[in-house]
């Protein structure tokens, strides 16, 4: 009797584990329990291989570091639900759902992180009676705003300066040529002067539709235009000739800021470190190579109390002030919030140092057209392939085959349970493993009811047969599913893409199903065999034929 | 004592099956190299795939035509195989391999070859698939499954060595040397190509095939104390015979779903479905027909039990 209630306890843990499985299979809907993978729901995936110039492996926090700035690269692109790992060999994975073109996406995140130092022309605030604010540029739509109504919009060469209350310059003014649109930087006219010509800007930086603008050529500085594919505002001369400049974002402000082309770049830097200087202010040393000491000596000298901006992946980190030229090489970063940050930044400047290049190994598009059309079929076939088996089962070993129909249920329940709660996106590969384990399920079964037969064969009652043939069956089962566990463990630990994903539906239904046939069928049969009626040879699958 | 339901002689004949496995594997071979070598896929070579829908039926000619017309003489056309109950589809899979062009194709090239298609034949849209892979990458894939398959081999032999005997693990990754190539002699003799779901169905191939032979050598591990009585060869046929039908059975319901993935799915996972269906039934075959004579054979040769 003891034995008794530990089967139907056994029987009563599964009711549970099944009620939870269909708890996350319905949590939300049935259709969407599943995480799909790009191959079945659509979209871009882009593998990039990472290399670098030095002799060793490349160092793990660089790596994390890349995967970081990847990261950023595509928030910058827009795309829902972006992910990027890394592989066992540690190349970048990148998937963006829904996303056909895979071009875009790798020329924002296949750029190495780029180090700038480039001279700070000035910086783009708008301003009136009431008070003033930065002008802030938007990469992607390509617009300057925060620019509103009767405000001028005034290019000042110290933003520090300006908010200190100290003495600064206003260079030029930004106007919309009425005529063409084009936004354009004009020599500053005094406040009197422009009154006369009334010309207004409002929010989309065009002049207001009853206001004139009048604007000398000669006075022209410079044409901001906008390319959308490298998303650049370039600053051009008036023939559009020369490239001057380029707006920028500074980090620290938001402030859309004018920078002259580029001085040095990463390429030139020995080395960064982050730290502190002898105050304890929070710095990050850099020490220039030798032809980037005589440049950055160049540099220094011929521009003393000017602005140098250090501008990582297009964006100004920081932009210290030139007090005396620096010949010996070293500069540094100042005004980072904290350690940590610095360290980032660190990292980052040692990536454009050190060029890691990304390197495209594989990108490929699935259309969502496609990725139905296989989801579907492999449930088809899945399904249709359930039928048969349970036909075969059934016919073969009668009562017994109901058993494995059921265990095959549940075996479904479960592993649908598993995959959804543990939000894995199931592939295509994961489909093909799926199917071949809802064969291999089974087997555990085949051994068990092979066992009881034999035991059956020998003049035993069924409830012994039972007994004798599930401890005869138990080493069998391990045995055999062992041996799969391995190749699963080693595809899993070793495979790229797709095998992976593939490896984890073998592993997780060879588990499932030993757990399944060891308890959840051991407990059925066990209480069946104690009633008399159901447990006959015939409901075990044996025929006269044979037992004669 | 009555070990069996069955009794055929499979270890008497047992020459005759080596015979018959040698010759399977030597057709495989001789496929190989009149072919001149598998057709691997762009995971390996590198290259770019493209599947179209046209929007009419049309045939590998026309499409062919447009291909030279570009410069791509060598590329691959496909038409994908739809399931049985459609008719002809008009979708084609195009394949450019890297291997004849140096590098795979650049974006402006593959918009080229997508924006000609559609004046002189007419798509339906967007790419239904496009892929694009580096030659290196294929290198990469294939060292790792290399070393994936190495390990589980390792990992298995020691398993079965704790507990079985040394002979069985022998046996069991010599019938798994079988089941592996058996069904890339078949890939090589149809022609078709070799990509990662190959791979991976191989991979499977392995497991399954272990865990098939597992059984029988389980059932010849509990029999060997009889073998001073009866002799070893009698204890394994016996053995054979006693698991024959749990090994067809279980062959059966595991290539149920196979094979209607083969008949239903589409292009990819039929590539997967087919090796399947290939291991299986050589799985099945090599545990009674291959590994379990090489025991005998064993045995006979270095004995440790009673012949």
């Amino acid at each position: 009797m003891r034995n008794k209630k530990v089967h139907i306890s056994i029987i009563i843990i599964f009711i549970i584990i099944i009620g939870v499985s269909f708890y996350y299979i319905f949590r939300d809907s049935i259709s969407n329990s599943i995480k799909l993978g790009l191959d079945l729901k659509g979209g871009t995936q882009i593998i990039l291989r990472p290399t670098w110039s030095g002799e060793e492996e490349i160092p793990s926090e660089y790596l994390e570091e890349t995967t970081r700035i990847i990261r950023e690269r595509i928030d910058r692109l827009g795309v829902s639900e972006p992910l990027v790992t890394r592989d066992s060999l540690n190349n970048f994975i990148i998937q963006l759902p829904g996303v056909k073109d895979p071009d875009t996406a790798k020329e924002v995140i296949g750029k190495t992180a780029e180090l700038e130092f480039r001279l700070v022309a000035g910086t783009l605030i708008s301003i009136d009676e009431q008070g003033w604010d930065v002008v802030q540029f938007d990469y992607e739509e390509g617009k300057l705003t925060g620019i509103s109504d009767d405000k001028k919009v005034l290019l000042i060469n110290d933003i520090n300066k300006f908010i200190a209350g100290e003495s600064f310059e206003v260079i030029a003014e930004l106007l919309t040529d009425t005529e063409s649109g084009e936004l354009l930087l004009v020599e500053y006219e005094e406040e009197g002067d422009r009154e006369s010509t009334g010309e207004e800007t409002d929010k989309e930086g065009n002049s207001g539709a009853d206001s004139e603008v009048i604007i000398d050529p000669e006075k022209v500085i410079g044409k901001l235009i906008y390319d959308p594919e490298t998303r650049e505002m370039l600053v051009f001369d008036y023939e559009e000739e020369n490239v001057e400049g380029e707006i920028l974002v500074d980090s620290r402000t938001g402030a859309a800021t004018l920078v002259e082309p580029v001085l040095l770049t990463g390429k030139d830097l020995a080395k960064a470190v982050a730290g502190y200087d002898s105050y304890g202010a929070i710095r990050i040393a850099l020490s220039f190579k030798d032809e980037g000491v005589e440049k950055f000596a160049e540099v220094t000298s011929k521009n003393i109390g000017r602005n140098l901006a250090i501008v990582l992946d297009e964006k100004i980190e920081s932009s210290p002030y030139i007090k005396v030229p620096i010949d010996d090489g070293e500069a540094e970063i100042t005004g980072i919030d904290s350690i940590e940050e610095a360290k980032n930044i660190e990292i980052v400047l040692q990536l454009g140092a050190l060029p890691v290049t990304l390197h495209s190994e594989e990108s490929s598009t699935v259309g969502p057209t496609l990725g139905m059309d296989s989801l579907n079929k492999g449930i088809y076939a899945g399904v249709a392939g359930f039928i048969l088996i349970i036909i075969f089962m059934v016919s073969y070993y009668r009562g017994l085959g109901a058993v494995s129909a059921l265990n095959l249920i549940i075996y479904i329940i479960i592993f649908w349970g598993i995959i959804a709660g543990i939000g894995a996106a199931l592939t295509l590969p994961g489909i093909a493993g799926i199917i071949l384990t809802i064969g291999m399920a089974v087997d555990a079964n085949v051994i068990i009811f092979e066992r009881i037969k034999e035991e059956i064969l020998k003049e035993k009652s069924p409830r012994i047969a039972v007994g004798d043939g599930f401890k005869n069956a138990l080493r069998t089962i391990v045995d055999s599913n062992v041996t799969t566990l391995i190749t699963a463990a080693a595809l899993y630990r070793f495979g790229t893409g797709p095998i992976k994903g593939f490896a984890l539906t073998l592993g997780l239904g060879v588990i499932i199903s030993m757990v399944i046939s060891l308890l959840f069928t051991r407990s059925v049969l066990f209480l069946m065999s104690g009633v008399p009626r159901i447990a006959t040879p015939g409901f075990l699958g044996v025929r006269k034929r044979s037992s004669a | 004592m009555k070990l069996k339901n069955y009794n055929f002689n499979f270890i008497g004949k047992r020459n005759v099956w080596f015979i018959i496995s040698l010759a399977v594997i030597i057709i495989g071979v001789a496929g190989f190299f009149i072919r001149g070598g598998f057709n691997l896929g762009i995971d390996f070579l590198g290259g770019s795939l493209i599947e179209v829908e046209f929007e009419r039926n049309v045939n590998v000619a026309e499409i062919r035509e447009v291909m030279d017309d570009l410069g791509y003489g060598n590329a691959v056309l496909q038409r994908v195989e739809t399931d049985l109950l459609q008719a002809e589809s008009d979708r084609f899979i195009i394949r450019i391999k890297a291997k004849e062009l140096g590098t795979p194709i650049t974006t402006e090239e593959k918009n080229d070859i997508l924006n000609s298609l559609d004046e002189k034949i007419g798509l339906t849209g967007e790419p239904l698939q496009d892929r694009t892979v580096d030659p290196g990458f294929g290198k990469q894939i294939t060292r790792n499954a290399l070393m994936a398959i190495g390990i589980s081999i390792i990992g298995i032999l020691i398993y079965v060595w704790i507990r079985f005997e040394f002979r069985f693990g022998a046996a069991a990754i010599l019938a798994l040397f079988h089941d592996v190539l058996v069904t890339l002699g078949v890939y090589a003799i149809l022609n078709r190509e070799i990509n990662t779901s190959t791979i991976a169905a191989l991979l499977t191939i392995i497991g399954y095939s272990l865990n098939d032979t597992i059984v029988v050598f389980d059932r010849i591990r509990e029999n060997t104390h009889l073998a001073g009585k009866l002799g070893y060869i009698r204890v394994v046929n016996d053995s054979v015979n006693a698991t024959l039908s749990r090994s067809i059975n279980t062959s059966v319901t595991t290539l149920f779903p196979v094979i209607l993935l083969l008949i239903l799915g589409t292009s990819a996972l039929k590539d997967f479905a087919l090796a399947l269906t290939i291991g299986i039934v050589s799985g099945t075959y090599s545990s009674i027909f291959f590994a379990s004579p090489i025991l005998v054979a064993w045995n006979n040769r270095f004995p440790r039990y009673k012949k």
